[in-house]
């Protein structure tokens, strides 16, 4: 590992991440140096490498406790329980680790002492801190392993919108109603944090009622409603001239409108748009386009018989509506309606291709109204001039789409589709009346298998089966039985949680192996967010998923499945923070760009990365240095990329410009800036946080902020910001953070290249804490990835917590460094960190139970 | 009133006087439970709204004390209402504070507001908290009606990664807490709101195939609730944890069914059903209002907890010239612009409160106004938010249905626990409790003449 990163890594809040450094401190002995170089030597403090625990523990521990510490947590006084004078020896760096973890973790964010108590030197403060967590860490190190234990885990929104798909082929995603799940560690898939409210469990009742009658009967008729669609941001800048190019397809223009829209059922539905704007008198017709997931699906010449009917001197746009009827299918459909080639057909003497061929009506004179006093006709006169005036400014591409509503579904398709059949009548039968009186528990006997992820025994689908013949008789109808059956199983716990039992301890054995279910379900819920597929339950029914070349075969095609799409989405949404665009905000003023387009082609850009990344098993060290991306011309006319045009998104060759890995794409810039303005601060901590997990403590409340009118005007950002470090609380951490940022102050806070930050020009160059500098965003990023061992033990930690769906804690640290030093002889493959994690003590296996607890 | 350390507790004084009449003032002693038993009486309303991020507070503590002081600026919009208007003064939330903690103060004014805990510092892994007061008043006077309480918020976004500084997003995420370990995450969607409260019938059905879909509902919930017992027995603390929390919610769910059997044909909405989140902000906010107001209207629940938004919203209100996001606004550090900006948003938000109130006072109900049946508290966990404060809170109790004397600004010692307060409103709704977080007591003064 490179210094610099170890420096950077120093503080770090999170606590794996401080217990790594400290690890690869103690290997490098990076960390007592740097203590020592920074802090001044101090030959008590920072001490010989090969201090023994003991004489640690006596001559640096202690008395560092005893000074600043003891007065609360001591003999006469314990606060919060803690008494720092019993820990007598440091064997009880052993017997209470959680308390010293705490000790590390309280001192480097300079929590403890309250800060109206005195402060130790910060040297010694970290000092001891470092040493703790050095300690910490091979004790650890000597323990033996823990995989942990997950808590029941309550499926999340996604979770169950795409396990009902698998399992029954409803595709309905009824969890769009239920209530958002909390997020913990950064992702929303941690069993701990998951919990059910009674909002839920109704929710959960109602919608096994609808998607298991949907599997069986289709989806009831809906009603057709018509939904406006969402839109912001979008401001039109006039055109007064002709350009020389512009975007023919009219959608990356302000005036079109982007929406995403979640279409409930298949069916045909009208998409009613909204135009406003004028035209110059004399123009030619304009065509309104609608495209629908990037391509386009219909086109309507709008109205001509009205456009040439409109009032004399201009055509007027506004209140106009045009319609186009489509199918869609259920699901979420990118919705986009323009103005194509809106230069085109305008009256010749603007000099626009294709002009129009109509004449363009003459002037109106001015005629004074009869029986007008010359005051009045003074006035009239002087609106006349004005509306001439008006005229004459009309911009050229003033007509645009202003609201876009859906209607529907009509002629929704009746009766349940295939897919859903199959999936329920596992004795064959597809038509009522056929059936034997044994369909009932055969058919639930499969369900229940799938549904609960596990072998079930005849008396555990018998209590299902009854439910079933109970309303079967009432009804006269299998069908009618199933759908009570079904909406059973949808409720149970065993459905709605993945339980993994407890197994009592082996041999003194710690931990004991999930069983080959359990693992199945594991793997599919990381990598697709969905249950088990056929392949990988009969490879569980089996008992051979964890034969030789079975797991990795297993892993690399679910890999390279559509569904683990679901990775792009949800784990990378979520590490990246992509998904924050949606709530994403800017100065409509500062930033006129930004509108819905922008905003959904970043997202689906970085989305199209992460996914080529998981299906093409790329390395994991293109999210630092990839100089590729996927852009449409919106995104590529906003990154400055010539030669893209038209709106699917395709691979783009970046090695000519200065952007390479995720930190330059739009995404990221944009949710590390704040609405007005970027933060090389902002900046700096994604970094730390995200690429380095090593999170800077966060700013104590009253700490001065930056003078924000002043920013481009008064003083450059980084002169703002070098005045803020000044003050010495703020530089501790400042100098992590701000130096990363500057490297990315080229990218304006939508990603815009730039080359002045108001009249400032920009100074792209940093010095990290260790001395080393660099000039812009390509060199930041050459020098993220030669350290990249930081990098690798990052996306380790946050794929692993994803993975697992829980925290990490103190003894997964061992797993996620070996994992790390693995990696670079597989060529840093994604599959390679993801068969890492899989193959890892903490996803294999399970915290035994204290031997004498109940067996299951 | 200022109400100083010195003040002589009345309790003393009156039996000092040795009097029996002046009784009834002592909030304390009212007994409580009786008035709820009157079935004469119209039902009791509570409800909590909330605003992120702080106040300017010296745009909202009025100057004066007593009746008839001057409204202050963020305040002035619900001065039409001054008649049952209190404003309370120097209430605090101390289990809001660091504490050991570190950073995190917005996760923790958010968490300790309606529980006065001091919530557990964790990314996920043990959450913990105490149950708000909203859902101790909803465990009694649910049982009346169809939904124990209503949780409304008015961020419909996604939160991403952690909340606040460790904290996991369920501490900002929710301000009522149904138990230690399970918060009551607000329904953000007014559609689904309206749906939930006024069902989403399916008019292609029969009554009696309705009814026979409920009675096999229950026997579904009986055979589930039977496995979880069993299930749970096999399991280790935080699993049964997870399962309690399923059983309970399967409980309330048979209640409801068994409610649902009755005859609810007199409810019909007074408004349309939503068909999602309105685009502006302020109509969005008055949409949840409405449907809280028809919820209370009609009966439906008795106690609803509103989030104008979330603890470290950074939402922009462009459309009243604030274009930069509230958090970051908050901490102004004396920048006059700033403030401004923050006023005015808190501003806003008073407008849209004050308006759900006058809606409460139009709609009648029983012998006068859901108004006067109502206790509407409105406040923030944070009073200054650029220094992250939890002491002398911004906080107003609107409403008749405590019985209190509006048109009066109360000024208590510092650091009275807010939760004092609400031992109070909890003795009001006749569901009287003898702890609730950091409480010490109840607070008095409230039915005095200012």
């Amino acid at each position: 590992m490179r210094p610099i990163l170890a420096v950077l890594l120093l503080s770090s809040v999170a606590a794996v991440g401080s217990v790594l450094e400290a690890q690869e401190g103690a290997r490098t002995g990076a960390a007592p140096d740097m203590a020592a170089r920074k802090g001044g030597a101090s030959s008590a403090v920072a001490g010989p490498p090969t201090l023994s625990p003991a004489a640690g523990f006596e001559t640096l521990v202690k008395p560092f406790l005893a000074e600043n510490c003891y007065g609360c947590h001591g003999n006469k006084k314990h606060k919060k329980d803690l008494n720092f004078e019993a820990f007598e020896s440091v064997d009880s760096l052993t017997t209470d680790g959680d308390r010293w973890d705490d000790v590390v973790q309280k001192l480097r964010h300079r929590e403890m002492p309250p800060e109206d108590e005195p402060q130790p030197a910060e040297h010694d403060r970290q000092a001891v801190a470092s040493w703790l967590a050095r300690e910490l860490a091979r004790i650890d190190n000597a323990t033996p392993p823990d995989p942990g234990r997950i808590t029941a885990h309550r499926l999340n929104r996604t979770e169950y919108d795409n396990t009902i798909k698998e399992l029954l082929g409803v595709d309905a995603h009824p969890a769009d109603d239920f209530p958002q799940d909390d997020a913990g560690y950064g992702f929303d898939n941690i069993a701990d944090v998951l919990s059910l409210s009674p909002v839920l469990m109704e929710k959960y009742v109602s919608a096994g009622e609808r998607v298991a009658r949907m599997a069986l009967f289709g989806a009831p008729p809906l009603k057709p409603t018509l939904t406006r669609l969402r839109s912001d941001g979008r401001r039109v800048r006039e055109v007064r001239s002709v350009p020389d190019t512009y975007d023919v397809t009219g959608l990356s223009m302000p005036n079109a409108f982007h929406a995403i829209h979640r279409v409930a059922v298949d069916g045909d539905y009208v998409i009613k748009v909204g135009l406003s704007g004028q035209r110059p008198a004399g123009s030619s017709p304009v065509a309104v386009t609608l495209w629908v997931d990037e391509r386009q699906v219909a086109s309507i010449v709008h109205d001509p018989e009205r456009a040439a009917t409109f009032a004399d001197d201009r055509q007027d746009f506004g209140g106009q509506t045009t319609e186009f009827k489509i199918k869609l299918t259920a699901g979420d459909h990118w919705i986009s309606v323009a103005v194509p080639r809106i230069f085109e057909g305008l009256p010749a003497r603007f000099g626009g291709p294709n002009p129009s061929t109509r004449p363009e009506p003459e002037p109106k004179p001015f005629k004074p109204r009869p029986g007008a006093t010359p005051e009045q006709i003074a006035q009239q006169r002087k609106t006349y001039e004005a509306t001439q005036a008006e005229l004459e400014k009309l911009p050229l591409n003033g007509v645009r789409v202003s609201a876009v509503d859906v209607g529907g579904p009509y002629s929704q398709p009746a009766g349940p589709s295939r897919a859903s059949l199959q999936k329920i009548y596992t004795c064959g039968h597809l038509v009522e009346g056929a059936h034997t009186p044994m369909c009932a528990t055969r058919i639930m006997t499969d369900l229940t298998r799938r549904a609960f992820r596990r072998p079930v025994s005849t008396a555990e689908v018998q209590k299902y089966v009854s439910l079933v013949r109970l309303a079967e008789e009432q009804e006269h109808s299998l069908a009618e039985g199933l759908a009570v059956g079904i909406q059973a199983l949808l409720v149970s716990p065993d459905f709605l949680f993945r339980i993994e039992q407890d197994r009592p301890a082996v041999a003194g054995r710690t931990t004991s192996p999930i069983t080959q279910h359990e693992l199945a379900t594991r793997l599919s819920y990381f990598i697709w967010a969905s249950m088990p597929d056929e392949q990988l339950r009969r490879a569980a029914d089996t008992g051979t998923l964890r034969n030789p070349g079975v797991l990795a075969a297993q892993v690399r095609r679910m890999l390279r499945d559509p569904r683990a799409h679901a990775l792009a989405e949800n784990f990378g949404g979520q590490w990246l923070q992509f998904r924050a665009l949606e709530s994403t905000t800017r100065d409509r003023e500062r930033f006129p760009d930004f509108e819905d387009y922008l905003r959904l082609s970043m997202r689906r850009e970085t989305e199209l990365f992460v996914d080529h990344i998981v299906r093409d098993d790329r390395s994991i060290l293109d999210f630092i240095d990839g100089r590729y991306s996927y852009l449409n011309e919106r995104l590529a006319r906003h990154y400055g990329v010539p030669g893209v045009t038209g709106p699917e998104f395709r691979r783009v060759d970046l090695s000519a410009t200065p952007r390479s890995g995720v930190l330059t794409q739009g995404s990221v810039l944009t949710v590390s800036s704040y609405a007005t303005r970027t933060s090389p601060v902002l900046r700096g901590k994604w970094v730390l946080d995200n690429l380095l997990n090593s999170p800077p403590p966060p700013p104590p409340p009253d700490v001065p902020n930056l003078d924000e009118a002043s920013i481009g005007t008064a003083m450059s950002m980084r002169e703002q910001l070098e005045a803020h470090r000044k003050d010495p609380i703020c530089a501790s951490c400042h100098r992590r953070m701000d130096p990363l940022g500057f490297g990315l102050e080229n990218f304006d806070a939508v990603g815009a290249w730039r080359s002045f930050d108001g009249k400032f020009p920009i100074d792209a160059t940093g010095t990290l804490p260790d001395g080393d500098s660099f000039t812009g965003p390509v060199e930041l990023a050459a020098i993220l990835k030669e350290g990249r061992e930081p990098f690798a033990r990052a996306i380790t930690s946050k794929l692993m917590t994803y993975a697992l769906g829980r925290g990490l804690e103190r003894y997964d640290t061992k797993t996620v460094k070996g994992i790390a030093s693995r990696l670079p002889a597989r060529d840093y493959r994604f599959s390679a960190l993801v068969l890492e994690i899989v193959n890892s003590l903490p996803f294999q296996s399970r915290r035994a139970a204290p031997t004498g607890a109940a067996t299951p | 009133m200022i109400v100083t350390r010195r003040h002589m507790p009345r309790r003393t004084f009156l039996k000092g006087m040795g009097t029996v009449i002046a009784l009834p003032m002592l909030d304390a002693m009212t007994p409580a439970f009786a008035r709820a038993a009157d079935v004469a009486k119209p039902a009791v309303r509570l409800a909590f709204t909330y605003v992120p991020n702080g106040i300017t507070m010296n745009q909202w503590t009025p100057a004066a004390t007593g009746a008839g002081f001057e409204y202050t600026r963020v305040m002035k919009p619900l001065e039409p209402f001054r008649e049952q208007t209190l404003v309370l003064s120097g209430l605090g939330h101390r289990n809001g504070a660091a504490l050991g903690d570190g950073p995190g103060d917005h996760a923790r004014a958010a968490a300790s507001y309606l529980t006065g805990v001091h919530p557990r510092k964790t990314a996920g892994a043990d959450i913990q908290n105490g149950i708000s007061v909203d859902q101790v008043a909803a465990q009694q006077v649910g049982k009346h009606t169809r939904f124990g309480s209503l949780e409304l918020g008015c961020d419909d976004s996604r939160t991403i990664g952690n909340c606040d500084s460790g904290y996991s997003c369920a501490y900002t995420n929710s301000l009522a807490w149904r138990g230690p370990a399970t918060p009551m995450p607000p329904e953000t969607n007014p559609r689904l709101v309206f749906e939930r409260l006024f069902g989403d019938i399916d008019t292609s059905i029969t009554p009696e195939t309705r009814a026979r879909r409920l009675r096999y509902r229950r026997s579904i919930l009986d055979l589930v609730g039977e496995r979880t017992t069993r299930l749970a027995a096999d399991l280790g603390t935080s699993d049964r944890r997870k399962l309690d929390e399923y059983l309970s919610s399967i409980r309330e769910i048979e209640r409801r069914i068994e409610m649902a059997e009755q005859d609810f044909t007199g409810l019909t909405p007074a408004i349309d059903k939503p068909t999602g989140v309105p685009v502006e902000y302020a109509d969005y906010v008055k949409l949840m209002f409405d449907l809280q107001l028809i919820a209370f209207q009609t009966d439906s629940t008795r106690v609803a907890t509103m989030m104008m938004g979330r603890e470290g919203s950074m939402r922009t209100y462009p459309e009243i010239g604030v274009p930069d996001p509230h958090h970051p606004l908050t901490h102004h550090r004396g920048n006059p612009e700033w403030i401004e900006k923050v006023t005015t948003v808190n501003t806003m938000h008073m407008q849209l409160f004050a308006g759900f109130i006058g809606k409460l006072k139009e709609t009648p109900d029983g012998d006068g106004s859901l108004l006067d049946h109502s206790i509407v508290v409105y406040g923030s966990g944070l009073s200054d938010g650029n220094r992250h404060l939890h002491e002398d809170l911004p906080v107003l109790v609107v409403g008749g249905g405590g019985g209190f004397r509006g048109n009066n600004h109360i000024v208590y010692p510092k650091d009275t626990p807010m939760t004092n307060l609400y031992l109070t409103l909890l003795d009001r709704m006749g569901v009287p409790s003898e702890q609730l977080g950091d409480s010490t007591g109840r607070i008095e003064h409230l039915t005095e003449v200012g």
